[in-house]
């Protein structure tokens, strides 16, 4: 089942690549260059690469944050105010414990933006669940006073001395994360997202309390019939996402930006959205999903300088992306039903087996 | 009345074959229909009914055999071709869009346009006429959502002549309606018969077969029996033909005297609403002994779903109090109530009985996630799940190939064998069987009945709400009407007639009822 998912994943991939190439011939383009250039600007060599994992990082968080979400039925939108907030955290945790120890001091600032972003997520989980609010309409606009509310934060009262942006002080040294590949800016941060998914996975796939979620998910009559809290567990899919979604705000700020910086995100939560769709709210394809935007991401900046195409590329893909996952069961039915054709058109049936 | 040369049938179907990977599931099936005929094709779970049909509609294809329609030959590559042909099918899983109108929904596919924009007038002109033409009552302006069971099929009959359907196939219509609707659904078919439809009808009821048809063809293991005119017809035949063997119908012998333990379910004075909000609860009191299987009859619609609910706990109370285990539940959640030992067959299968995506697997250890040896420590164990799926499988007769396949993929009578094995298999202390044996075979619903007299022997309470009354017969100790949202009378089994039984469902007293 979860191998389905990716399978699916990569087809609608290749798909939304056709339409990318479409666009790209009919601006009088050679697509096949372009995506040749994209591979080797975000594959071919061990610094492309290490810069595609780095990009590849806040999506990992952030699809795996809104697969949790989803599997369970709720359609939150909300993951990126989850991030801004939890990032915001994670910096004031690094840039006030500044005598903490590291192994005290990133560890505290991840489950501090962790809380956050959780805390976050809770009141459109409880409206959603407990008074029938409609959680896209809560999450999306709640995503404005976070980013705005943050902003706030790093323009007055946490303003680094001296700035003239709108960025909180530097966090500790003791506080960023190490850099694995330099000089690319890839860090910790990524191996923690590949941990956070890995969890992800075991939680909504071995335990009970991910069975009640997709449970929810997937028919919550029977599954408030079969004994599951659907409510409690609306409420908990909403936690968790809201929780990871923060995870991936301190991931940024820890191993990236080393203070909060405000409009640091350039909407990962909304990338992340497009990831968990295009795997099928699979915690582990959402790597892949991740990865796939995250070498777009990466290559397509280098050929926006080398080649000037505009990174609006991207964008194509993704909305070609969202297109065939909707209309995706009626493909796959055509293509079921051509596997299915009859390949003998004569021949005597065999007896029945008694 | 048989076809010749000169006056072919409507459809014709030769020595169709279609397998599925091991499972043969036709095997050289004729049928012949002939022009205004109600045809029924009849035959137990995976018999090969449905698969039948869906070839017919364009929706499998057969490895071997011919369609012909008045004679010539014709191709059904999908279902496209056969809306062309003329052929359309009632389906049991509706497959209408809740939130759009009757009219929208019936001219959705071919909607009447004006250089291309929805002539929505001419659409709700269409649809009035249509339901004049054919006397099939329902509001053109009403959300399909809304409407009952029966007038979403209605719906479902529409939208197939409006795209002047020829060829009519229910496939198992009666199986999601209450015996009124039947009644209006007969009529129905004798009015399209009356105007030259051809009706294929699905069914293993049989006096409903026997009341409606005009030829009956017998499927069994994706073989013809034999076809017959239904006057040369009766039940016994047709038993026979189904299941091969002389099958004695199930007959009401309780095979140990009640032995009348103590009350494990009480209801007194219980008050609710249906989704409306219009009382449909009135103060029902009820007890159900350790032991004993109480039976509720009803014509269908009279607040049997709303009472089992209410015990499952998916319905709040307005007023009164329900007592499991000596022990108030009425805000008690559902998961805990399931944890004292209560066991549900739900009403609506399909929405409450499984999650249609879920692997079998999966659906079958649903109702116990949180206990022994399903889960340890908040972590699920995939082989108990297996095994007892496996064992579930085996034990109720479920046709399915395993654990992993989708609940989706099942037939609906074996979809039933299988959420009533697992309610069974957890021992409830107390179950409530919601028409436990809806869409379920002969054979099968003989098996499923033996299991929930043995729970009973074994010391369960079971209340039976049914709208089966020789299922009624046949199980309960003690037998409930339920009229209007109040119990009308409690007959002990020894005074229980038929008529008593008929009456108190009619809302009459049991004592002036001998008609």
């Amino acid at each position: 089942m979860k191998l389905g998912a990716v399978t699916r994943g990569v087809f609608t991939a290749f798909l939304a690549l056709v339409v990318g190439a479409i666009v790209l011939e009919l601006t009088g383009r050679d697509a096949v260059e372009v995506y040749r250039l994209l591979v080797e600007q975000s594959l071919l060599s061990p610094g492309a690469l290490a810069d595609t994992l780095l990009n590849a990082t806040p999506l990992i968080f952030t699809g795996v944050a809104t697969a949790i979400a989803f599997r369970a039925g709720v359609f939150n939108v909300g993951v990126e105010g989850s991030m801004y907030l939890g990032a915001f955290a994670a910096a004031w945790v690094g840039f006030t414990m500044t005598e903490w120890p590291p192994g005290l001091l990133i560890p505290a600032a991840f489950l501090a933006a962790g809380v956050i972003g959780a805390l976050w997520a809770v009141l459109p989980g409880v409206a959603r669940a407990y008074y029938g609010v409609d959680e896209v309409v809560s999450t999306l606009l709640l995503n404005y006073v976070a980013t705005s509310f943050t902003g706030y934060l790093v323009s007055y009262p946490f303003l680094a001395p001296g700035a003239a942006n709108a960025m909180s002080p530097l966090i500790a040294p003791g506080a960023r994360l190490t850099r694995i590949a330099p000089p690319s800016q890839l860090n910790l941060s990524f191996v923690i997202a590949l941990a956070v998914a890995v969890a992800a996975a075991v939680l909504i796939y071995r335990t009970t309390a991910g069975f009640a979620l997709r449970a929810a998910g997937s028919n919550p009559r029977f599954a408030q019939s079969a004994g599951i809290d659907v409510r409690a567990t609306i409420v908990m899919a909403m936690v968790v996402s809201g929780f990871i979604g923060g995870l991936g705000g301190a991931g940024q700020i820890l191993g990236v930006n080393y203070r909060f910086i405000q409009g640091f995100s350039p909407g990962y939560g909304f990338d992340g959205i497009t990831v968990a769709l295009l795997v099928r709210n699979d915690p582990l394809g959402a790597i892949l999903g991740a990865l796939f935007f995250g070498a777009l991401r990466n290559g397509g900046a280098t050929i926006q300088l080398f080649a000037d195409i505009p990174i609006d590329l991207i964008h194509v893909l993704q909305a070609a992306i969202i297109l065939f996952v909707t209309v995706e069961p009626r493909v796959t039915g055509w293509f079921a039903r051509w596997r299915q054709r009859p390949t003998k058109l004569s021949g005597t049936p065999l007896p029945v087996r008694e | 009345m048989l076809a010749n040369a000169l006056h072919p049938p409507k459809l014709a179907m030769k020595n169709v074959s279609k397998r599925f990977g091991a499972v043969q599931a036709l095997c050289g099936v004729d049928l012949e229909v002939a022009r205004g005929e109600i045809h029924a094709l009849v035959g137990e779970n995976g018999a090969g009914k449905t698969t039948l049909m869906r070839i017919l509609c364009g929706l499998e294809r057969a490895d071997t055999g011919t369609v012909e329609l008045d004679g010539r030959p014709v191709h059904i590559p999908d279902p496209e071709a056969a809306h062309r042909l003329g052929i359309g099918m009632v389906h049991q899983r509706f497959k209408l869009i809740p939130s759009l109108t009757v009219a929208e929904n019936v001219i959705l596919g071919s909607e009447p346009h004006r250089r291309g924009v929805l002539d929505r007038r001419a659409a709700y002109d269409q649809v009035i006429r249509l339901c004049e033409e054919h006397h099939l009552e329902v509001d053109p302006g009403a959300r399909v959502g809304d409407l009952s069971i029966g007038l979403q099929q209605r719906v479902e009959i529409l939208r197939l002549l409006y795209r002047k359907a020829q060829v009519l196939i229910f496939d198992e219509p009666t199986a999601v309606l209450t015996p009124q609707e039947t009644e209006q659904l007969f009529e129905v078919l004798r009015a399209l018969k009356e105007q030259g439809a051809t009706i294929i009808y699905i069914s293993h009821k049989l006096w409903e077969v026997l009341q409606i048809s005009d030829r009956v063809t017998v499927l069994r293991r994706g073989v013809v029996q034999r076809a017959l005119p239904t006057s040369e017809a009766d039940a016994a035949v047709l038993t026979r033909l189904m299941v091969g063997q002389d099958v004695a119908p199930v007959t009401g012998e309780v095979s140990l005297p009640a032995p009348q333990g103590e009350p494990v379910l009480a209801l007194h004075d219980v008050w609710a609403t249906d989704d409306r909000g219009l009382p449909a609860l009135r103060g029902v009191s009820l007890t159900v002994a350790a032991g004993e299987i109480v039976g509720v009859a009803g014509v269908e619609g009279n607040g049997q779903r709303e009472l089992a609910e209410v015990l499952v706990g998916t319905r709040p109370l307005v007023r009164g109090s329900v007592t499991l285990l000596k022990r108030e539940i009425s805000r008690v959640p559902t998961w805990r109530r399931r944890l004292m030992g209560l066991g549900v067959i739900p009403e609506d299968r399909d929405r409450e009985g499984v999650s249609l995506d879920f692997s079998l697997a999966d659906n079958a250890i649903a109702t116990r996630i949180r206990s022994h040896p399903f889960s340890r420590r908040g972590f699920l164990s995939r082989r108990a799940a297996t095994m007892f799926c496996r064992r579930l499988i085996d034990e109720f007769n479920v046709v399915a190939p395993g654990p992993g396949t989708l609940a989706r993929s099942l037939s609906g009578g074996n979809l039933q064998k299988f959420i009533a094995g697992r309610e069974l298999s957890f021992r409830p202390t107390v179950l409530v069987a919601a028409h436990p044996t809806r869409g379920v075979d002969v054979g099968a619903t003989r098996f499923l009945h033996e299991r929930l007299l043995s729970l009973r022997n074994q010391g369960s309470g079971i209340l039976l709400i049914s709208g089966d009354l020789d299922e009624i017969f046949a199980l309960s100790d003690r037998i409930a009407v339920i009229f209007r949202g109040s119990i009308a009378g409690v007959l002990n089994r020894h005074e229980a007639t038929r008529d008593r039984v008929g009456a108190l469902m009619l809302g009459r007293r049991g004592e002036d009822s001998v008609a």
